[in-house]
């Protein structure tokens, strides 16, 4: 490890540790926190230190069902006493205090869209017809995912307002810790907390810093506000001060940055804009007072919250991709087949047992239990009446098999070289692919036509052989290799798994979709066959081969809605870890 | 909800604030989809809507809120009574949540009873709570295919009929549907897309003031969620007087046929399935006449109106990637230069 390494692993962990105090004094203001770091004694740690703060914990599992996310009929209690028992969900009980998810990336899409819906609207609806109960919470999120796995689903990270990555840090760095607030410590900054009062000149500051780092979504200033209020009460003031922006820009914004702000802060930034175009009579009494004249520099800021910035993820965001891959809506990979007989386990339906589907026996006498004094059964004679109404069957949800199509653009504009290191990259990827059970299928495309050189398969050493006897030389039928990538993705579609094409070609169609050469004719065709692929809503991912990356692949790219890597000189291990790291955010599309 | 966001107070995002404002003014004109970005401010502007509606009359006591002016809409039990007793409630405003299930959301019996008294009785769901009002889905898009199919159906005919266990019940369900999701998580049935009158996009502004603004006045809001509705509870009657107005206006609004003229055309070059678009945009563009407290119908209600109305109807055409609000911006350009 470098010395800038150390050093900044222990920044982040007295952040880390900061993150505490803030949660302690305003548990649920800051939405929560998004901790990515693997089990182990580092996340110990912390979540001892969240221990530590008195704060009011409830673990939701990763596989919790919606009755007891929500709230439902106690089914005992009511059986014994006769009349209905209400169950308040967890959520409900989560009032006032954190929410802690262990295995956050997993869980599923459902499971995500109530407890943010929760959290937004504060308050829970159960699923019988109780009335709503207030909840105010807030949640830890705890995210194990891998470099190359999907992370945590936008939809709830968005909503978390610290980014917490502790992936790097030791053991070592765990021994400074904070003392947690004491009653009164927690009294006094809670007070000083409510008259705090950013002044118009503070949210502008941390508006520009989001907006020049690539911040798009408006929570994340909003949290960022927050963080400075709660920064500055922690330090017994009653304003904010610079330092308490550079901290919230720091731990709020610098982790979601998605791109790099130009050296130069456009002309555009200038305080011309201080006052909104057409501010309201309402803003207007929440303007700061003007004796706070310490103007904070938004330059000062975008140097805090990039000083969060791991080294290598800068470099990344430079190559102008986004800081995180979870873009997508669901944490998962691999697209979701509801299936009568294996998988993960949904909510029971209502419906008939048979044609594959299979009675799911509690959920049917659930559904029998309160309706037993209706169909006249004396209580305790250990008989239950079913009717058909009451079946409920079982349900589940299985991931469909991911297969990458890989169409090779092997004609003579693709030097022979790159072709021979594309190869490579298909063979490297088809190691992962194989220990993730995905599987490969090649097209090649050159001369006439195009041909499926290996149809899908997970045998690394059918697809050697299948690329080591590939020819190259003659003109580019780019439509032809996009229309048979379109055939096998949906084969692949009707065979249950989801189809990602890579593209690795240089854009220069010349050889039209009839087979016949001129290159105005092939591209219309390519740009037509490229369209029909963004229609399908297949995932894609252009790899443009060529020496000296022009418009037309670009083009094709985008029309194809494709994510468009240009890599002049390919080399097979950059490129399989490119199509590695897109890959999980192609698989979510 | 305790203290909605006030709608007044929203910055920007007019096409969204728009729709909604049209739509209060007309329900029949079938609701309202909001598609758009994380934090935009979607759900927040869809709860505020309860503040823009006047209260509505009801017979007392009715689960379903029946008109007592209106005997063809009402429920059994209310038609029965003679002379009901009326009282003022606000306009519903119901939250179907994603994972409600099909006895939550059409009805169901009512298990208290069942188990304590032994009595078969029915309890209303949400769709009985909805009538007359507004029902929200927030990410539509997520919603499961059962209760997709569920609101297909009870939107379209306006009545809720439940035949499950052992229970026959009847009663009317208009609502006016509202969704929200991300486009990005997944699509819509064009089932579903169709019982939306008008749709709109929403982008999270770019512009740094408007920005600025979005944060001071939330941020106010979560500081003191009583005191900010209050500064702006003056904003929010007069939107309120200005809904009212239209919704009485609306009756008086002519139409002449020119102006049918050219929402068919419109319609008609678009190549959009069957007379309900036509029928929409024809609601709508007068909706947005009375709001705007014009006399009669201009082409520039039209002209704003259209995008709204068209922009989810276009078939897809699979050869050309042209944006639908690219294609249903030029022909409205080539009907209205005509």
């Amino acid at each position: 490890m470098t010395p800038q390494e150390t050093a900044r692993c222990a920044q982040v962990w007295r952040d880390a540790q900061l993150v505490l105090l803030a949660l302690q004094l305003d548990p649920v203001g800051l939405g929560g926190v998004w901790l990515r770091a693997g089990h182990g004694p580092v996340r110990e740690a912390w979540l001892a230190g969240l221990q530590g703060t008195g704060v009011p914990l409830l673990i939701i599992p990763a596989q919790v069902d919606d009755e007891r996310l929500l709230g439902g009929i106690d089914l005992a209690q009511t059986l014994q006493v006769g009349r209905l028992v209400q169950l308040p969900g967890l959520l409900a009980r989560a009032d006032g205090g954190i929410v802690l998810l262990p295995m956050a990336e997993r869980l599923p899409q459902q499971t995500i869209a109530h407890i943010a819906q929760a959290q937004d609207r504060g308050m829970v609806q159960g699923q019988t017809a109780q009335p709503e109960r207030r909840t105010r919470f807030s949640m830890v999120a705890l995210d194990e995912s891998e470099e190359d796995e999907p992370a945590l689903a936008a939809r709830l990270n968005d909503r978390l307002g610290l980014w917490l990555d502790l992936r790097s840090n030791c053991l070592a760095d765990t021994s400074e810790t904070l003392e947690p607030l004491v009653a009164q410590e927690l009294g006094e900054a809670r007070h000083l907390l409510q008259q705090i009062k950013p002044t118009q000149a503070q949210v502008h500051a941390l508006c520009e810093t989001a907006l020049a780092l690539g911040v798009d979504s408006l929570r994340a200033p909003l949290a960022a506000l927050r963080l400075a209020a709660v920064h500055a009460a922690l330090h017994g003031r009653n304003a904010l001060e610079d330092e308490d922006l550079a901290a919230a820009a720091r731990l709020v914004l610098g982790p979601r940055a998605t791109r790099v702000p130009d050296a130069a802060p456009a002309p555009e930034s200038a305080p011309s804009e201080a006052s909104p175009p057409e501010a309201p009579p309402p803003d207007a009494l929440a303007e700061g007072d003007p004796d706070q004249i310490t103007e904070p520099d938004p330059e000062m800021l975008i140097a805090a919250a990039m000083a969060s910035l791991p080294p290598h993820l800068l470099d990344r965001l430079l190559l102008g991709k986004a800081a995180n891959k979870s873009a997508g809506g669901q944490g998962q990979s691999g697209q979701f087949i509801r299936s009568k007989l294996r998988g993960r386990p949904l909510t029971p339906r209502p419906g008939k047992p048979g044609s594959g589907a299979r009675l799911h026996l509690l959920a049917t006498l659930r559904a029998a239990a309160p309706k037993q004094r209706l169909r006249n059964q004396p209580p305790g004679e250990g008989k239950v009446r079913l009717r058909a109404e009451d079946f409920h069957v079982k349900r589940f949800a299985q991931r469909s098999p991911s297969c990458l199509i890989f169409a090779l653009d092997a004609s003579g504009s693709a030097a022979m070289q790159r072709l021979a290191e594309a190869k490579g990259a298909v063979e490297l990827l088809l190691q992962d692919s194989y220990a993730r059970r995905d599987s490969v299928c090649v097209i090649a495309f050159r001369a006439a036509g195009a041909q499926v050189l290996l149809a899908p398969t997970r045998s690394l050493v059918r697809a050697k052989r299948a690329l080591a006897g590939l020819p190259g030389g003659g003109g580019t039928p780019l439509a032809s290799g996009i229309q048979s990538a379109m055939q096998q993705a949906h084969a692949l579609q009707r065979a249950g798994s989801t189809p990602m094409l890579v593209m690795l070609s240089d854009g220069r169609a010349n050889v039209s979709a009839a087979g016949v050469g001129g290159r105005a004719q092939a591209h219309a065709d390519a740009l037509a066959w490229a369209a029909q692929w963004r229609n399908s809503g297949f995932a894609s991912l252009w790899i443009d081969t060529s020496a000296q990356p022009d418009a037309q692949a670009q083009a094709l790219a985008q029309q194809m809605g494709a994510s468009y890597f240009p890599m002049p000189y390919v080399q097979a291990q950059r490129m399989a870890t490119v199509v590695q790291d897109l890959s999980g955010s192609l698989r979510k599309s | 909800m305790e203290h909605p966001f006030p709608f007044s107070a929203i910055v920007a995002q007019e096409d969204m604030t728009l729709a909604i404002q049209v739509v209060a003014v007309d329900p029949s004109i079938g609701g309202v989809l909001v598609l758009g970005d994380r934090g935009t401010g979607k759900s927040t502007a869809v709860r505020a809507l309860a503040d823009l509606l006047p209260p509505i009359k009801a017979v007392v006591g009715c689960p379903y809120g029946c008109d007592p002016a209106n005997p063809k809409a009402q429920c059994e039990a209310c038609r029965a009574i003679a002379k009901p007793r009326t009282e003022q409630r606000p306009v519903p405003v119901v939250d179907l949540p994603l994972g409600a299930t099909e006895d939550r959301v059409v009805g169901a019996l009512d298990l208290e009873k069942a188990l304590s008294q032994g009595i078969k009785e029915f309890a209303p769901g949400l769709l009985a709570r909805a009538n007359r009002g507004f029902l929200y889905i927030d990410e539509v898009n997520l919603l499961e295919d059962h209760i997709v199919d569920l609101l297909i159906d009870v939107a379209a005919s306006g009545e809720n009929l439940v035949e499950r266990e052992g229970l026959s019940v009847r009663h009317p369900a208009r609502f006016v549907l509202v969704g929200s999701g991300n486009p990005e998580e997944g699509e819509l049935r064009p089932q579903l897309l169709d019982r939306f009158g008008l749709s709109v996009e929403v982008r999270t502004p770019q512009d740094l003031g408007l920005r600025v603004q979005v944060v001071r006045r939330r941020d106010a809001f979560d500081r003191d969620p009583v005191a900010f509705r209050a500064e702006w509870d003056k904003a929010n009657r007069k939107l309120r007087q200005r809904i009212v107005r239209a919704q009485k206006a609306i009756a008086n609004l002519k139409v002449d046929d020119d102006m049918l003229m050219l929402c068919a055309t419109m319609c008609h070059r678009l190549g959009t399935d069957g007379l309900r678009a036509e029928l929409t945009l024809l609601r709508a563009t007068r909706a947005y006449a009375a709001l705007m407290g014009d006399k009669e119908v201009l082409r520039s209600h039209l002209r704003a109106m259209a995008p709204l109305v068209l922009r989810h109807r276009l078939r897809r055409n699979p050869l050309d990637d042209t944006g639908s609000g690219v294609r249903v911006q030029r022909a409205i350009d080539e009907v209205l230069a005509a």
